[in-house]
């Protein structure tokens, strides 16, 4: 009698296409996600998040109204609490897409959770928490962290040189200008030193939206995705870097998607792009760094793009780089490359469900401690702030330091990463590497109070 | 096939029952197809509800890679099973085992039903030629039935030994594989009571009821292969390979 009165609404399932059907039921139930998936490893106790046993229930869900018995006696009425769980379960995920790597029938989960999210959406189930201030923040201020896009280039030092219009671009992304500055400076002192001509959007950079992508809302993409690839063509580039995986992947799989001309430029890791200075012996080593680093991989950059980009691209690029640094002493993590560990943060689960988030973040530090690492480097600013996050939210302290790959190469060249004042200092919140004598590494605290509207936004 | 012919059996019932049976797989299928089709064709493409268009978008993702992606697809992920031996061995082995005893067995019988027929209208006065024939293949079928034995032992027997897995298992699970070892195991029994059989000899032979034990192996398998496959969860028999292959191996 509860739902007296209230108008039934039809599940939603058209986001989805036919082979994504297919693979609905092509789920074996062996079980082997399980044995991976990153939400579930901290949260054993909800095997309904599981691949498995989501899929499960959205097949189940779609044989009530569209099967044979519904189709010989009618649809079955929708459970609504049912739903709500199943939306929950499909939210508490991070679309690492691990699952997808270790499934015997080759699904393309990362895809079959972004098309399942926006049937939700549209039915009103989705998205998940602060998840839903996503498409306001981005279409009206074009970056999640309500900062003015006059100032997206605030932090670039006086005698650095970032061009109008070149055939390289570095794009930087929201989190590398305005809450991570110092992977932005030490970019741009890096292309600096190695005489690489570059331009940058600018004003013009619009947030990547990857986040609207993977929490299933996605209207406003359009807008961002025609926006920055416009922008980019204007300029004459030919090559785009990205020292965020989360942007490099929205602009190498996502934007092409809703842009319907010609896009002449190619994509490409930063990473990728210094290892060929490092192989062309343009890079000098000033400094040695003492540590012992090993290597996150993204998921965006990792498992998301190694069909795309190939697996040197995606997994040892950065590696070879870190490897090369003068006293770095490196080591993988037991789970790295495709089979790498999600660090919680993506998928919209940050801002959706942030102590799951941490949960995730706290298990990837433990694969560091294992093997007594000093630091965990990465080349995603966002990987960076969770596995940061995690840390700070431990109950035993971690000396285990976060960093990017970027910046320790910019150390051991000895380039001066210093953030020039701007307005979003009082919001960096980051490990940096600061080097004298020997080189260290010191945790800037924020110093405005209080969190983001959504925490970050891949 | 004298001994089949009984308990009501004839060549025309059975031709019969097999038209039927393919009839109900073929509509599982189309059924199957047409559900699928109420995607999209492409990301944020509008839906067509339709069978047709699911042919062409499973074509146009399977070879989206070229042809040779393709047969390289079908021959390492489909045929061989890539993906579950990087992943386990043991499962690897049951799948396999499974898969190829029953679909050679499957075929078998298809074989099996035409020399039927050859030799029932004596086509082409082939008639005794297939009767020898027949005989030839009773080495075969013991063959891929201990094949398929041994997978589908594989299979109850790690729901039951591993707790990982038994803690797992649900009645969906029961009901495949149960199945698949009821069907295997009804088919060996029927073997070993018509006395002489491979490996075992005389020792359950008991030839009044071999019929019988004949006819619920094949009627459990016929149920199996038409009224369930394509009609309940069990989907995924089809599904999976169809997946693999539109995926790209999902290499």
């Amino acid at each position: 009698m509860a739902d007296a009165g209230k108008e039934k609404k039809p599940l939603v399932s058209g986001y989805l296409m036919s082979t994504q059907f297919m693979e609905l039921d092509g789920c074996t139930r062996c079980q082997e996600c399980m044995k991976w998936c990153p939400t579930f490893d901290v949260r054993q106790d909800r095997p309904g998040i599981t691949p498995m046993y989501k899929i499960a229930k959205f097949r189940e869900l779609l044989g009530s109204q569209d099967g044979l018995r519904a189709k010989l006696f009618g649809p079955k009425p929708l459970n609504e609490d049912e739903i709500n769980i199943w939306k929950d379960d499909t939210y508490m995920c991070t679309t690492c897409g691990v699952c997808g790597t270790v499934c015997e029938s080759g699904i393309n989960t990362v895809e079959l959770w972004e098309a399942m999210r926006p049937n939700l959406v549209a039915r009103g189930n989705g998205p998940y928490g602060k998840q839903s201030f996503f498409p306001g923040l981005l279409g009206k201020d074009r970056n999640p962290f309500q900062a003015k896009q006059s100032e997206r280039l605030c932090w670039v030092p006086e005698d650095a040189t970032v061009l109008e219009s070149e055939k390289v671009a570095y794009f930087a992304g929201c989190t590398a200008a305005y809450r991570q500055q110092a992977l932005g400076v030490a970019t741009v002192r890096l292309m600096n030193a190695l005489d690489i001509p570059f331009c940058m959007l600018g004003e013009d950079e619009w947030c990547c939206a990857s986040a609207l992508v993977r929490t299933g809302q996605r209207p406003v993409m359009r807008d961002h995705a025609v926006h920055n690839v416009d922008a980019l063509k204007e300029r004459g580039v030919e090559t785009v870097l990205f020292a965020c995986a989360g942007c490099l992947r929205a602009a190498t799989i996502d934007w092409p998607r809703w842009y319907e001309g010609y896009i002449p430029y190619k994509t490409m890791p930063l990473s990728v792009y210094l290892r060929e200075k490092v192989r062309s012996g343009d890079v000098e080593w000033k400094r040695p760094l003492d540590f012992k680093v090993t290597y996150h991989d993204p998921c965006h950059n990792g498992r998301h793009l190694m069909h795309v980009k190939g697996r040197d691209w995606s997994f040892e690029a950065p590696r070879d780089i870190l490897k090369s640094i003068p006293g770095v002493e490196f080591q993988d993590m037991t789970r790295s490359r495709e089979y790498q560990r999600c660090c919680g943060a993506g998928g919209g689960v940050k801002a959706g469900i942030p102590d799951l988030a941490l949960d995730c973040a706290k298990a990837r530090l433990d694969d560091a401690d294992l093997i007594a690492a000093d630091i965990i480097a990465s080349t995603c600013p966002f990987c960076r702030r969770n596995i940061m996050d995690g840390r700070a939210a431990l109950t035993e302290k971690s000396d285990v330091k976060v960093v990017d790959v970027v910046e320790m190469m910019a150390a051991a060249m000895g380039l001066d990463t210093t953030i020039p004042d701007n307005p979003y200092m009082q919001f960096q919140e980051q490990d940096v590497i600061v080097c004298e004598e020997v080189c260290e590494i010191e945790t800037v605290e924020r110093k405005a109070e209080g969190k983001d509207l959504v925490g970050e936004a891949h | 096939m004298a001994d089949f012919y009984t308990l009501g059996l004839t060549y025309w019932r059975v031709i019969a029952l097999t038209a039927l049976v393919l009839g109900v797989w073929i509509y599982g299928l189309y059924f199957m197809f047409k559900k699928w089709g109420m995607g999209s064709t492409g990301y944020q493409d509008e839906l067509r509800y339709s069978f047709w268009l699911f042919i062409a978008t499973w074509i146009h993702e399977a070879f989206k890679g070229g042809v040779w992606v393709f047969v390289k697809t079908l021959v390492l992920d489909v045929l061989l099973l890539r993906r579950t031996l990087r992943r386990s061995p043991v499962r690897w082995v049951m799948h396999m085992t499974i898969f190829y005893g029953f679909v050679t067995l499957a075929a078998l019988s298809g074989v099996g039903l035409l020399l039927d027929t050859i030799i029932h209208f004596n086509i082409l006065g082939y008639a005794h030629a297939a009767e020898e024939v027949f005989v030839m293949m009773k080495m075969p079928f013991n063959i891929f039935g201990y094949i398929l034995l041994v997978g589908s032992t594989i299979g109850v027997a790690r729901r039951i030994i591993f707790r990982e897995v038994r803690a797992r298992t649900s009645a969906y699970d029961v009901v495949l594989l149960g199945g698949v070892f009821l069907i295997t195991i009804t088919g060996f029994y029927a073997q070993w009571m018509r006395g002489d059989s491979f490996l075992v000899g005389d020792i359950f032979a008991y030839p009044i009821y071999a019929p019988h034990f004949a006819l619920v192996h094949t009627i459990l398998a016929l149920a199996l292969f038409a009224i369930i496959l394509p009609w309940s969860k069990y989907q995924h028999v089809i599904a999976a390979p169809l997946t693999i292959l539109a995926n790209r191996g999902g290499e």
